[in-house]
């Protein structure tokens, strides 16, 4: 079913830059992404905000009056699948750029293919930090910008000291955890348990047990997406955990899907889509208005995406090439106001984001509880 | 006190998963590697019944009638012709299983599906407060241990079935069609792996990869137990129970592979396992 | 099942070559006339198919169906990238990564082979292990923090100064290479061992073979070939990932071997390339298709074509459809070889006191006495189910549990396995012919001398060294004149005598036969009978037969043994048991009851 939206979608692409074909070659962009395994629940929403921006930028004429055009790849949310990917897109396709959301592994996998090929490319998922290359850019947040929202609320709203961690054994796990950990022991809080389960763990038990006799005033959960989180949510809510409850690797749609299982979580994301601003509205509209009844919700991962678009373009109109080595140069320097707001990935090629601490409400809707302006990333990448 | 429930339920569960696969391996000697899908197909099941509108509780017999149609076009199509070559089986029904999910990604996509649950909360069992479904999970582990121990004991089938694990052309020479007793265990064995994926709903999340996470220690019990239900039982308390402890006392990512080492330890040491004679 | 050994000889000698040399040219332009692309992906397809001949090697040939190919892949390439990463990227630094990326592997490997073969370890058993290590391996680098990179790998350590072209033909050279050692291997007399191994193991241990050793050494060998493709892996993608040390990666290796046809080396390179270079051509088109339609294929394929694409398109082509070959094996007596205590072994050969052996409350065997002197024939009669051929098994296979004595030449067999009884002088025929069906007369008989005649890894011998008295059985039987034909091709009675020739090839002391006159002709039985004689009155060879025919008994036995229901009820000269009214009785009724 979500297959045929995919290609339909992707026809009416290629049908949109045929018909700019008349004014200079096409700036390429390329766009790996899992469409199949893990990712790709989410895939198709970012793929979806790519062709927004993409039809936008084009029915506005273009990038120095050439048109931009998508090639889109499936990397199969993994490293072996993510190389052949950014082989065909560098060597085959020949792109100008790489922009995508994709796992840590998979962007780690096509690190080497963009150094040797030279393309600059805009990474637009969330991670765990500190991975640095002079052509990669990250316009999405890392641990230094969501985990503190979580933290300081349950410390001062809950009175909680006491927090037990539950993550999946992977970086973006391990990573997010680690980083709580050192920042609830700065802030004066404690950690009384910290356990993983492997990536395809589903059975909880022994660590739902050992969280109840612990102690814990709080909780936060950093599993992989989808089946470890629903799992794990399910679990808590099965063995009767009520404790206020953060969980750094859901997102809007899921906590919906889970309907009563995620009431009550807190989750701290840099876009949430009941933001007020008119470039936030503007942009719904349109993604409403292209999409209609197939239309993906737009999400934490499709907005990075739908910005990224628009700071290359910015770039290249700056740079007045699509040169790799002056494109590079100009990315640090420009900024687009979007539906997160100004984005700039200025701080050592990642970007100051205003972060929002939502809460899961009893019909999976989630409500902003708190927000923080421009939360700075820390020092990602100082060699850069 | 909470450590003990976690040990039975655990094993519970684990009893409920391999037991569709014993069925099959005990009689035909041939591991079902589409052993996954099943579950994911039987988990499905309960997806459509919800889908449906229809009372959750009856995803139980309809996921059981549904691996059971599947599982008989397969014995037909698949497994018949490998009876003789057993690794090329497991090949073969791995296959399967990725044709399976797949088309189950086609038809429903790669989300994480929801159903609604069977029972929820918590009750209060012997001083702590425990949830309600995994309790529940014991007593559907006793049902299919007792309902398996009557159908092997007690029935015309049973009876075969027992004949062709002893000795198959003797079965044969006495009469027994061994054609119909595979083709019938095989649709049992399936048939309960479907009625499994229903049962896990409520513990995990439903999407088309589900099954393949719980195929392996499945696959390891059942070697272990060769072929015998008592000797299952006995393995998943035994290894589930060890499971739990690793994963209470060292560390869960240990735990998630405890089945799998120690399963292999007990079967290079006994290559009979727990089976005796 | 497929029929390796069918490719005709004169292939070693002129198109291996030809076919090596072609590969070499076309690696070495293959950079300069493909695009880019082309010459990363087949890079990394060419890595691949190095595995896969490795999955082909233990699964075609030797029947050890194994997805841990992966795991020692990945261990491979996560040894380099983790001293590239860790240690140093200097050159010594890289040979570093270079010998622990081989090394590893095969250390583990010997560990996997030890806890997969052993004595009457089952073929399952084995791939549970391959499935195991793995899932432990890959759980390993997940947890390993930094030093693994966890799930997202490592990347951006220093590789080898090779361009994208330089690396095509560093991989192209190293499959080439690995492929034609491959090939002269399984075409070799160890190689043939690979096959005899998968038609018929519990065989190779009554000649005398370790079996379990054997594939021990092969699975570290290979490992340590996996590692050497990991090695490359990591410095011609500069990355290495947990994926890359999975199962599921395991079970593709195993598909495209599968696909591109089994038991032949060169399908399953070409399924590795093949497949994956169309899948990375196909990536973001059809992704949930496209494994639909591989897992439909490779689900037909194993049912219909277990034989993958190789033997569609030579049953196509029409080659090896004609598997006899001209006969160019020429066999050669040899002395037998000198034995210490040969003749003056006066004293018995074998003993058995108050032997017992029971199946749960049901006693197969019980207090069985019996001594067998060299030189002596000894038949064991009596009705079917008094327990003969469970006392043949007692004494040739000590891990067989019993209770009793059992001493051949004053030693104590008891937990010894089958392959070291036939190290103190044990030969045993099996009722049915037990020989290898898949291999020729020669390799046969080959096989039966392996444990004496350490095989060539390199070399397919086109002399057969027999001892005298098995040079005779040949001849005799006319097996001489069948020496390249397939096994498969012979008749029951030829079987029967091939078996003979193979026992009697070891230069036992003492000779099991368990019925080796069942289905054969008047004349065959003769000639069987008088070759039984010669052996034990010349060559003072024991003998013990289990045997129906009392009129055969009778020409040939020095001493007669009667068992019925488990006991030994009579044991003397021929004509003490002939005329026994005890036998008669046991013949004409009871013994049937």
């Amino acid at each position: 079913m979500k297959n045929r939206a995919i290609l339909t979608a992707l026809a009416g692409l290629l049908l949109s830059t045929a018909a700019f074909a008349q004014s200079g070659e096409a700036i390429k962009i390329g766009v790996p992404v899992g469409l199949s395994g893990a990712n790709s629940v989410v895939a198709p929403s970012v793929v979806q905000s790519s062709q927004l921006a993409v039809d936008e930028i084009n029915a506005a004429g273009g990038v120095l009056g050439r048109p931009l055009a998508l090639e889109i790849a499936d990397d199969a949310s993994g490293a072996a699948g993510a190389q052949r990917a950014f082989d065909s897109l560098v060597y085959q396709k020949s792109v100008n750029v790489i922009i995508s959301m994709e796992t840590s592994a998979a962007r780690n996998a096509g690190l080497p293919i963009i150094a040797k090929g030279n393309v600059p490319y805009i990474y637009t998922s969330f991670y765990e930090g500190r991975s640095c290359n002079k052509n990669l850019f990250v316009d999405a947040w890392v641990p230094e910008q969501q985990v503190p929202p979580i933290v300081d609320n349950f410390m001062k709203a809950a009175k909680a000291k006491k927090f037990y961690l539950i993550g999946s054994d992977y970086s973006f796990g391990r990573g997010m955890l680690q980083f709580s950990r050192a920042y609830i022991e700065k802030s004066g809080g404690t950690v009384v348990g910290e356990d993983y389960l492997p990536m395809d763990g589903s059975d909880w038990t022994a660590i739902v047990s050992k969280l109840k006799a612990s102690g814990a005033e709080a909780i936060i959960t950093s599993t992989a997406g989808g089946a470890p989180n629903v799992t794990l949510t399910k679990q808590l809510k099965a063995a009767g955990v009520n404790l206020p409850y953060g969980n750094l690797a859901v997102d809007e749609g899921t906590a919906k899907g889970m309907g009563k299982d995620a009431a009550g979580i807190y989750i701290s994301a840099s876009y949430v889509t009941s933001i007020d601003s008119p470039a936030n509205q503007k942009f719904l509209k349109a993604m409403a208005d292209k999409f209609g009844k197939d239309l993906k919700t737009p999400n934490d991962l499709s907005v990075p995406q739908y910005e990224a678009i628009y700071l290359y373009k910015a770039a290249v109109e700056k740079a007045k090439s699509t040169d790799t080595a002056a494109v590079v140069a100009a990315l640090p320097g420009v900024s687009f106001e979007g539906p997160r707001g100004v984005i700039s990935m200025s701080k050592q090629h990642h970007a100051p984001l205003t972060m929002y601490l939502g809460q899961v409400g009893d019909d999976g809707g989630v409500k902003v509880v708190d927000t923080f302006k421009d939360v700075d990333p820390g020092a990602q990448c100082p060699n850069l | 006190m909470t450590l003990l429930l976690d040990i039975a339920t655990t094993a519970a569960v684990l009893f409920i998963v391999a037991s569709g696969l014993l069925a099959i391996f005990g009689v035909l000697k041939i591991i079902n590697f589409a052993h996954g899908a099943w579950l994911t197909v039987g988990a499905y099941c309960s997806v459509l019944i919800a889908h449906w509108g229809l009372n959750p509780w009856l995803s139980l017999p309809f996921a059981f009638l549904v691996g059971a149609a599947l599982g008989a076009l397969t014995e037909r199509l698949i497994v018949k012709p490998l009876y003789r070559r057993p690794l090329d089986a497991i090949l073969a029904t791995w296959g399967l299983g990725i044709v399976i999910g797949q088309l189950i990604t086609l038809w429903f996509g790669r989300d994480v599906q929801m159903t609604p649950n069977l029972m929820s909360g918590t009750v209060g069992f012997l001083g702590v407060d425990y949830s309600a479904y995994r309790l529940f999970a014991v007593v559907a582990a006793l049902a299919v241990g007792i309902g398996f121990t009557f159908l092997l004991d007690g029935t015309r089938l049973g009876l075969s079935a027992r004949a062709v694990i002893m000795n198959e052309s003797l079965a044969r020479a006495l009469g027994i069609d061994t054609g119909n007793v595979r083709l019938l265990t095989f649709v049992i064995g399936t048939g309960l792996a479907g009625l499994a994926g229903a049962l896990l709903t409520p513990l995990t999340s439903v999407d088309p990869n589900m099954g393949v996470a719980w195929l392996i220690g499945a696959f390891m019990l059942v070697m272990v137990a060769g072929s015998s239900f008592g000797a299952l039982a006995v393995a998943c308390l035994l290894f589930g129970g060890a499971q739990v402890l690793v994963s209470t006392f060292l560390n869960p990512v240990l735990g998630g592979v405890t089945i799998a080492v120690l399963c292999a330890l007990v079967l290079r040491l006994n290559p009979k396992g727990f089976a005796r004679g | 099942m497929v029929n390796p050994t069918r490719t005709s000889r004169p292939f070693n000698s002129v198109a291996l070559p030809a076919l090596a040399a072609g590969a070499l040219v076309v690696v070495a332009i293959g950079p300069i006339v493909l695009d880019r692309f082309a010459v990363n992906v087949l890079t990394r397809s060419m890595i691949y198919a190095v595995l896969a001949i490795t999955v082909d090697i233990l699964w075609g040939y030797a029947g050890i169906l194994t997805f841990g190919q992966a795991a020692f892949f990945g261990i491979g390439a996560y040894a380099t990238a983790i001293v590239a990463t860790h240690v140093g990227d200097s050159p010594a630094m890289m040979a570093l990564g270079f010998v622990l990326a081989v090394a590893t592997p095969m250390l583990l490997g010997l560990l996997v082979g030890w806890l997969s073969f052993y004595h009457n370890s089952t073929p399952l058993y084995a791939s549970v292990i391959s499935l195991v290590f793995p899932i432990v391996v890959t759980q390993l680098v997940f947890s390993g923090g930094v030093w693994t990179g966890s799930s997202s790998g490592l990347v951006g350590y220093t590789t080898l100064p090779l361009e994208l072209g330089g690396f095509f033909r560093l991989a192209g050279f190293c499959l080439i290479v690995i492929a034609v050692a491959a090939w002269i291997f399984v075409k070799s007399d160890a190689g043939k061992l690979l096959i005899a191994i998968r038609d018929n193991e519990t065989r190779c241990s009554y000649l005398g073979l370790n079996t379990s050793r054997f594939k021990i050494l092969l699975t570290a060998c290979l490992a340590g070939v996996a590692g050497l493709a990991g090695f490359l892996y990591a410095h011609a993608s500069g990355v290495v990932a947990p994926e890359n040390t999975g199962f599921v990666f395991g079970t593709e290796l195993v598909v495209w071997t599968a696909l591109g046809g089994r038991g032949t080396i060169l399908g399953p390179i070409l399924g590795a390339i093949g497949i994956d270079y169309l899948s990375a051509n196909l990536s973001g088109e059809l992704p949930f298709l496209y494994q639909l339609i591989v897992g439909a294929l490779f689900v037909v394929m194993i049912i219909v074509v277990p034989g993958g694409l190789a033997a569609v398109v030579t049953k196509i082509a029409g080659i090896g459809t004609n598997p006899t070959a001209i006969a160019s094996v020429t066999v050669k007596g040899v002395a037998s070889r000198p034995s210490a205590g040969w003749v003056e072994a006066r004293d018995a050969l074998i003993k058995i006191e108050n032997l017992g052996k029971s199946y749960g409350s049901h006693h197969v065997l019980e207090g069985i006495d019996l001594s067998v002197r060299a030189g002596e024939l000894v038949s064991l009669v009596g009705p079917n189910g008094a327990g003969k051929t469970t006392l043949m098994r007692c004494v040739s296979d000590g891990t067989l549990e019993a209770t009793g004595v059992r001493q051949v030449c004053g030693r104590s067999i008891v937990r010894l396995t089958p392959s070291d009884i036939v190290a103190l002088g044990v030969g045993r025929k099996f009722q049915v012919a037990s020989v290898f069906d898949s291999l020729t007369v020669a390799d046969c008989l080959r096989m039966a001398r392996m444990a004496i005649d350490p095989p060539s890894v390199f070399a397919a011998s086109r002399t057969l060294a027999l001892p005298l008295s098995s040079e005779r059985i040949v001849k005799l039987t006319g097996l001489d004149q069948l020496l390249d034909s397939s096994v498969s091709l012979l008749s029951h009675g030829q079987k029967q005598s091939l078996e003979l020739a193979m026992v009697v090839a070891l230069e036992p002391r003492l000779i099991l036969l368990d019925e080796p006159t069942a289905g054969l002709t008047k004349p065959e039985r003769t000639m069987i009978g008088g070759i039984l004689k010669s052996l034990t009155e010349e060559l003072g060879v024991a003998a013990i037969l289990v045997e129906h025919d009392l009129d055969f008994v009778r020409e040939i036995s020095s001493r007669i043994v009667v068992l019925h229901q488990g006991k030994l009820v009579l044991d003397g000269s021929v004509e003490e048991v002939v005329n026994s009214a005890l036998v008669k009785s046991v013949y004409s009724g009871g013994g049937h009851a």
